[in-house]
This record gives C-alpha cells, sequence and structure tokens, in this order.
C-alpha cells in the first residue's frame, strides 16, 4: 500500500525524464545514422597563434561565466573535461554561433574565423596526455608499472593487473599530463568515481571493507579486496563509513621514475590518432 | 588519516602476485586471496548448460533456447501482484535488444557499443563499458559471460572480452573485416561454450559472406571459420549458377544453440543475396536460409537443413533453433524445433537433421502447399517477386523473426509470437555496387491489410495450434516482442502495444499485464536474488523490473559517517 504509489511516481518521473530527453536524442541520431558527407573541421587546429588569438577572445568575453582558465564558475567548466574533449568541432561551433538556448549563453558575435581560434584555444585546455609530448622512457615505465612499482597489483591495462583501481587502459586518452602528475604525486587529490573507500557493518555484524561502485540514499553497491561484490540496501546496515582517502598509497619514486611512468601511462589509448580526428571532425557527441 | 593498507596488497591477477613475490608476508596474503577467488562469480561452462533459476547465463537462459526458468515463485496463483521494481534508462537508447544476464545479483545490459553492469536487486549501475571508437552504430542483442569475463561484439564487428568486475577491456578483437567492407557489422549475443566464444555477422542484404567464427574465451585467437557461402570446389558451391561467393550473403546474425551431447553448434544463417531478385543466383543457394551442424572444436559441417531453397522473400532462417529432448513419434529423440520465418513450424532430428514434422503455424501462407517426405517443400509456382509487385505471405516481417519463442517441458508447448501477414514483394536485376546494399527491390505492406500479431502454444508433438492470444490492434510500428516461460505455469510476452504480459501457460488465460508505455522491442527473462523472484525486459529505452508486492517498510536511521566532513543522516 505504501510502495505502490512510489513505485507508479518513479515510473512517472522516469517517462517525464524520457521526454526531456527526446529533443536532445534527435540530434546525436541524425549525425549517427548519415555522417555529414562534407567534414567540419576547425582550420586553425592546433596553431599557435591561433591558440593565443583564441585566449585572448576568450578573456574578453567568456571568462566572466567559464572562468579564464576555463575551471568553470557561473557557466561550466571547459577545461581538462571529458565532455569537451570529446566534442566534435561542429558542435562545439555551433554552440558559440547560436549560443545555448535556455541558459546565459548568448549567441556570438564574433566572426566564423574568430570562433575557430576560440575553439583553438578550447581545445589547448582540454589536451589529453596522448596528444602532448610526454618525455621518459616508456619501456622504463611500463616495468616500473607491472614490477617494483606495484601498480598493476590495484591497476589493470590491457587485461593485465589488479581490479580495485581503475583500468589504465585508456587514461592517456581521458586525462591531461598535470592531472596524471598529480595522480601520482597525490592520490587523494581526485578519486575516480566508484573507487572511492567506504567500510560498512551491516546490522548482523559483518564489516565490509571496499570500494563504492555507487551509492544512493537507500543502496550502496561495494566490491572488496576480493573482488567481490555486496549489494546492501542501507536498511541492512548499522553504520557506514566513507573514507577521505583513496585506496592507493603515494608511491615514492624518484623524479626520474616517476617520469618514465608518466610517459608509459601517457600513452595509454584505445583509439588512435586518426579515429580521435574523424571524430571531432564528423562525428558524434559522446558522454564520457 | 589512517588508511586501509589491506588493499595496497594487491588483490588478484597473476601479475600482482608475481609482482609481491619477493617479500614472504604478502605472499601468503596473496595466496590466500587467491585461493579465495575463484569463489567468486566465476561461471563454469556446466553453468551454461542448466535450465535457469536464480541466474540468467545466457541470452536464451541455457544453451537450447528452450529459454524456460525453472523459477516459481511468480506463479498462476500470484502473478497479478506483480509490480514494477526498479527501472534503469539505458541513455541514448531507443531499441534496446538484448536479453540481460544475471550472474549472482549482478546484471549486465547491452546497448550500441557499449555494456552496463547493474545492481539486479535495485537498478544500480556498477560499471558501464563504451567502445567509443566504434565505426558502425547498430543495434545489440546482449552478451555472453564465462569465467570472470563477459564478452560483446561491438557494430564495426569486433569481439570484445571485458572484466565482469570493472568491465575493464581485456581483449578487442576485430573479426568481420568491416574495414574490407563496410555493410559487415555484428549485432548478436554471441555464445559462450566450453572455453570458446562463438560470433557470427551482420549484413547478409548487403553483399557480404556470412561465415561462424570461434574464439579462444582467454586469448581471444581465432579457432576456426565456417563460411555460410561455399567457395569453388565446396560442395554446395554448385547450388549458385556461378553467382560471386562473397556478395551472396547468408548472414549469421543471431545466436546459435549448442548441443553438449553432440558437442554440435546449430547456427541458423540469412537470406541469400540479393534478397528479392532470384535470377542471377539459379540453385537452392546453401547454405542460406538453413541451419547448419558444426562440430564445436573443428567448426566441420555435420549436417544442414535449409528451410527455404533459393529463396525470394528475405525469409531469414534466424528464429531461435530450439533443441528439446524428448519423447516424439513414440521414440525418445534430440529434437531441433523452429518457428520458421517462411510459415512453417519445424521439428527435426538434431542428430541428423531429417525433417521428422513440419506444419504451417500461420494461416497465410501462399508459397507452398507443404513440406515433402524428403524436406524440400513443395513449392507453389509462380510466387516469386516480380517487377510490378506479387503478393506473398508471409509478409517480410516473416510468420516469425529473431525475437525468442520459449518451450516448456511441464506443458509440451512451444510459445512463439507470430505474425499474420502479406505484403507485396517486387523485384528488379541489380547489379552490386561496394558499399551500398544488395538487395534486388523489396516488400511493402498492403495499404488495406495490415498484419496481426498473436501469441501462439504450439503442441511440439503434432504442430497444432492449442491456443493463442490475438493482438487487437493491427498496423502497428515495428515491434519485435518475444516470450520466456516459467515452471511457475508462466509464459510471460511482449505484444505491439507496448504491454509486458503473464498468460497460464495450458490455458493462455492473461493473468498480468503492464503498459511499458513505449515499443516492445525484445524478449523478457527472469532471475531471482536473495530469494526474491523477478521479471526483467530491457526494450525500447530502459531495462524494467518487476517482482511480486511487498508493502515496503520505513526506512531505519543510519549514521553515515564522513572521514574529514560531517554526518549524512539517514531518512
Amino acid at each position: 500500500m505504501i510502495a505502490l504509489p512510489g513505485a507508479y511516481l518513479t515510473m512517472q518521473i522516469n517517462w517525464i525524464v524520457f521526454g526531456l530527453l527526446i529533443p536532445l536524442l534527435m540530434v546525436p541520431a541524425i549525425g549517427q545514422d548519415k555522417p555529414p558527407e562534407k567534414k567540419i573541421a576547425n582550420p586553425f587546429d592546433k596553431d599557435k597563434a591561433a591558440v593565443e588569438t583564441g585566449r585572448v577572445q576568450f578573456n574578453s568575453g567568456c571568462a566572466v561565466c567559464h572562468g579564464p582558465t576555463g575551471q568553470g564558475g557561473r557557466g561550466s567548466r571547459l577545461a581538462d573535461i571529458e565532455r569537451v574533449r570529446k566534442m566534435p568541432d561542429a558542435r562545439m561551433f555551433e554552440i558559440i554561433k547560436e549560443g545555448v538556448v535556455g541558459t546565459q549563453m548568448p549567441p556570438s558575435p564574433l566572426t566564423d574565423n574568430e570562433i575557430w581560434q576560440l575553439i583553438s584555444f578550447v581545445r589547448s585546455l582540454n589536451l589529453s596526455a596522448v596528444e602532448q609530448d610526454v618525455p621518459g622512457d616508456v619501456a622504463a615505465g611500463e616495468t616500473q608499472f607491472f614490477t617494483q612499482g606495484q601498480c598493476s597489483g590495484c591497476h589493470m591495462i590491457n587485461g593485465r593487473g589488479g581490479l580495485l583501481g581503475p583500468d589504465l587502459s585508456n587514461i592517456g586518452a581521458r586525462r591531461s599530463v598535470d592531472k596524471l602528475r598529480k595522480s601520482i604525486e597525490n592520490p587523494d587529490a581526485l578519486i575516480e568515481p566508484g573507487y572511492s573507500s567506504v567500510e560498512a557493518v551491516t546490522l548482523d555484524g559483518r564489516r565490509i571493507l571496499g570500494a563504492a561502485k555507487n551509492n544512493s540514499n537507500y543502496s550502496i553497491q561495494i566490491m572488496d579486496a576480493q573482488g567481490k561484490f555486496h549489494f546492501l540496501l542501507k536498511r541492512e546496515l548499522k553504520s557506514l563509513t566513507h573514507h577521505k582517502n583513496s585506496l592507493m598509497p603515494a608511491p615514492s619514486l624518484s623524479e626520474n621514475q616517476k617520469q618514465n611512468l608518466l610517459a608509459f601511462l601517457s600513452r595509454r589509448s584505445l583509439e588512435t590518432a586518426a579515429e580521435r580526428d574523424r571524430r571531432i571532425e564528423h562525428g558524434k557527441e559522446i558522454e564520457p | 588519516m589512517k588508511k586501509v593498507s589491506f588493499f595496497r596488497t594487491g588483490s588478484s591477477g597473476l601479475l600482482s602476485w608475481l609482482s609481491f613475490r619477493r617479500s614472504t608476508a604478502r605472499y601468503f596474503l596473496i595466496v590466500l586471496l587467491l585461493l579465495a577467488l575463484p569463489l567468486q562469480a566465476e561461471v563454469a561452462f556446466q553453468d551454461l548448460l542448466k535450465l535457469p533459476a536464480e541466474n540468467w547465463l545466457s541470452y536464451s537462459g541455457d544453451l537450447t533456447a528452450r529459454r524456460h526458468s525453472l523459477l516459481k515463485q511468480i506463479n498462476t496463483a500470484n502473478a497479478g501482484n506483480l509490480v514494477p521494481q526498479w527501472v534503469y534508462h539505458v541513455k541514448e537508447s531507443k531499441r534496446l535488444q538484448g536479453t540481460p544476464l544475471v550472474v549472482d545479483g549482478v546484471m549486465y545490459v547491452s546497448h550500441t557499443n557499449e555494456v552496463y553492469a547493474l545492481d539486479a536487486r535495485t537498478g544500480r549501475e556498477i560499471w558501464h563499458y563504451r567502445h567509443a571508437q566504434a565505426k558502425r552504430h547498430d543495434g545489440n542483442r546482449g552478451v555472453a559471460v564465462l569465467g570472470e569475463r563477459v564478452f560483446f561484439v561491438s557494430s564495426d564487428a569486433h569481439l570484445l572480452a571485458l572484466h565482469s568486475k570493472t568491465g575493464a577491456l581485456l581483449w578487442d578483437k576485430e573479426y568481420g573485416g568491416h574495414e574490407q567492407n563496410s555493410q559487415i557489422s555484428a549485432t548478436l549475443a554471441p555464445l559462450a561454450i566450453n572455453g570458446k566464444v562463438i560470433v557470427g555477422v551482420t549484413g547478409g542484404d548487403c553483399g557480404i559472406r556470412g561465415f561462424v567464427d570461434a574464439y579462444d574465451a582467454i586469448t581471444g585467437k581465432q579457432l576456426w571459420r565456417f563460411y555460410t557461402i561455399p567457395g569453388p570446389g565446396e560442395p554446395g558451391y554448385e547450388t549458385w549458377g556461378g553467382h560471386p561467393v562473397g556478395i551472396s550473403g547468408g548472414g549469421t546474425w543471431m545466436t546459435g544453440t549448442y548441443d553438449a551431447s553432440q558437442n554440435l553448434l546449430f547456427w541458423t544463417v540469412g537470406n541469400p543475396g540479393p534478397d528479392f531478385y532470384g535470377e542471377s543466383r539459379p540453385g537452392d543457394n546453401l547454405y542460406s536460409d538453413s541451419v547448419v551442424a558444426l562440430d564445436a572444436d573443428t567448426g566441420k559441417l555435420k549436417w544442414h537443413y535449409q528451410f527455404t531453397p533459393h529463396d525470394t522473400h528475405d525469409w531469414d532462417a534466424q528464429e531461435f533453433p530450439v533443441l528439446i529432448d524428448a519423447t516424439f513419434q513414440g521414440k525418445p529423440r534430440k529434437l531441433l524445433v523452429q518457428a520458421n520465418r517462411n510459415g512453417f513450424f519445424y521439428v527435426l532430428d538434431r542428430t541428423d537433421g531429417k525433417v521428422l514434422l513440419a506444419k504451417p503455424f500461420v494461416k497465410k501462407m501462399t508459397w507452398a502447399r507443404g513440406i515433402l517426405p524428403n524436406g524440400r517443400p513443395d513449392v507453389i509456382p509462380d510466387m516469386d517477386p516480380t517487377p510490378a509487385g506479387r503478393v506473398a505471405c508471409p509478409g517480410i516481417k516473416g510468420a516469425s523473426n529473431w525475437f525468442s519463442p520459449s518451450y516448456n517441458p511441464e506443458t509440451g508447448l512451444f510459445y512463439v509470437i507470430t505474425i499474420e501477414q502479406c505484403d507485396i514483394y517486387t523485384t528488379s536485376a541489380r547489379p552490386y555496387k561496394k558499399g551500398e546494399c544488395y538487395d534486388g527491390t523489396g516488400a511493402e505492406a498492403i495499404p488495406a491489410e495490415p498484419g496481426q500479431f498473436f501469441l501462439r502454444a504450439i503442441d511440439i508433438q503434432t504442430g497444432d495450434i492449442r491456443w493463442e492470444i490475438p493482438m487487437v490492434v493491427k498496423d502497428t510500428m515495428d515491434p519485435w516482442p518475444g516470450t520466456v516461460s516459467t515452471a511457475g505455469g508462466l509464459v510471460f510476452f511482449g505484444d505491439n502495444e507496448g504491454y509486458l504480459s503473464a498468460a497460464d501457460a495450458r490455458t493462455g488465460k492473461v493473468l498480468w499485464h503492464f503498459n511499458t508505455g513505449q515499443l516492445i522491442t525484445a524478449s523478457p527473462m527472469t532471475y531471482s536474488v536473495n530469494g526474491k523472484q523477478y521479471v526483467a525486459l530491457a526494450s525500447a529505452t530502459d531495462v524494467f523490473c518487476f517482482g511480486l508486492f511487498e508493502p515496503m517498510r520505513p526506512e531505519a536511521t543510519l549514521k553515515e559517517h564522513y572521514e574529514g566532513g560531517g554526518t549524512k543522516q539517514g531518512n
């Protein structure tokens, strides 16, 4: 009697959300069925002068909402973020040119070329590690990762390694070099969703320690050190502690070892450069 | 802050073990952990052979495609008490076509180039893998599991192995030849058997040469390939009149079945190409529209049976080849049962492919008078498509299609969604053009004569229809609703109006229905977690989960402690 209306309400909310999504779904769907014949790509690409011109434009019109380094404020974050990194050029151009209806993002008065320069700058804020020239001995970094560095005890790359930490097969395409370095130096600074440490005690006294794969008001899904899942309803718990720190210890590495590891990790990408370029030029917008 | 040092030792994988081998204490701990690992949700080959109960381990529940669950908590006495438990919205999906798998409380759901792992009790997401680099975006019909691996195909015909705990990509095997022919794609749920993963390809309407492939489940190494279109010098090549092998079709776009007692795979083969223009390919066109029985170790053909020789109506044989062991015509037999797109219900002896029974399961049937004792159809002349268009039945969707039938061993009934429809079939000579489809024109509905959907219960002993549930609304969009049977005496089925329903498996009386509010584009399944049975359907844009109504208790008060940042009081 109590559950019934609640359950139906959930269903209804779902329909409403679905209804709102339909217009959003239309755009990628069209692109997906018939890729545009003509390639729409930024003519300035990574041109250094264009990036600098774009930076000036950004500071005079965009920084007010998005922040001078694109970290986001009143407007959304634009720097070092998957959503922007994977957005095709044509889509980014359209957003700047037309603005975003229903938000404070106005249509831009800039010329097409100026918009492309602005895009060159925004792209420069989102260079993934694999797109950057990262010095270091890749082979030595690989050895470090799989043996003395003990990284593969918890992290997997292309099927080799442990389960407790995030899979790193594609990390070079997902992170900037700065963020990668930060994660190595200070693992607590950035904990990937699904990998934060929790400790649950059930009503019958079982203590479960592990990574929270998902957490909501009514249930929590934990993977323990053996890789075993514990899917728990909150009502079955006596206590739940969310640890602040990462499960990963800060490795003690020399600067040289760190650089080698960084060089190795920066090159972990499941997408080739050609595939990336094709996606940016033609492709479908992909959420992380 | 205190760290949980337990985790730092690493926990799984031979590599972590090797990396710590110098430390005796860690060595000991790791060995203990490794010993504990096989207790975790590993799916053994033997598990895949059992009729499904708590777990649902393959597309059809087991490898025979009977799609019959042993669960009976939900039964004819209480089916009316089913209520929604949760809904999981699959972002960007429109026509989900897979069957979710459930392994020890974890549900795996696939969508175009992606896989989700969910908590099967609450619908909360555990992990998500997206194959962003795929070069096509076709539908996907699901995953296979074996050991701690989840297998699925990308739309551009790669076979991918993911770790079942994290969704980490273990290997990625390009197998279809999409780079050479962009019309090659993949949509099927792979079939995992003993140490192997079996896949096929989609694209038989568009100038490909179909095949069935086997890969090593651990390494991804190719073990064998069976081409569905024989090459020069091979038996069956003579049935094509010299039509080019590479563009003759014979897609293998649905999951096959497996008989462990014979170590045989039964894989169904799609239409010959061009679909509607037969003059360029005189002959039977083997092994199009056939079921092929393949040795699972070698891929060698043991026998084949062709349902529709020289097809000109796009009647792919992709309906499930269901494996049933039963007394038939007075003798215990190994049977293969199929309700084919061409309108006939077939019972074959699966040791040799001989037809034991073949009977129409639709009334609208114009192409054959029956099936002759030698297994060939008694074809009615002049039913091929013409340039001006000719009416033939069944229609292009077929009397049935890929959506799942089910078989209840207790009732002896085979439950299948059936379409009574005729269409106008049109033909024209069309030269093959690379990168384009190779169809030889097409088929369309007769404006004033929309098709009608039925759920039919067929007695496998006689081919008679014991009962049927007609769907009253005709001429709806393209639903693909399937079925699942349970030991609770129920058959769950989708219809063409968006309802998931449950009927009494013996009488066809409808006991429960739920309006999903969208098209049904897949087949339901059932599983249980912690003793509670659920029925799930991944259809259109969402995964729906149902269970028997239980009054919800008030939430307990739980203090959640956040290190370095206060507490959150549970509501």
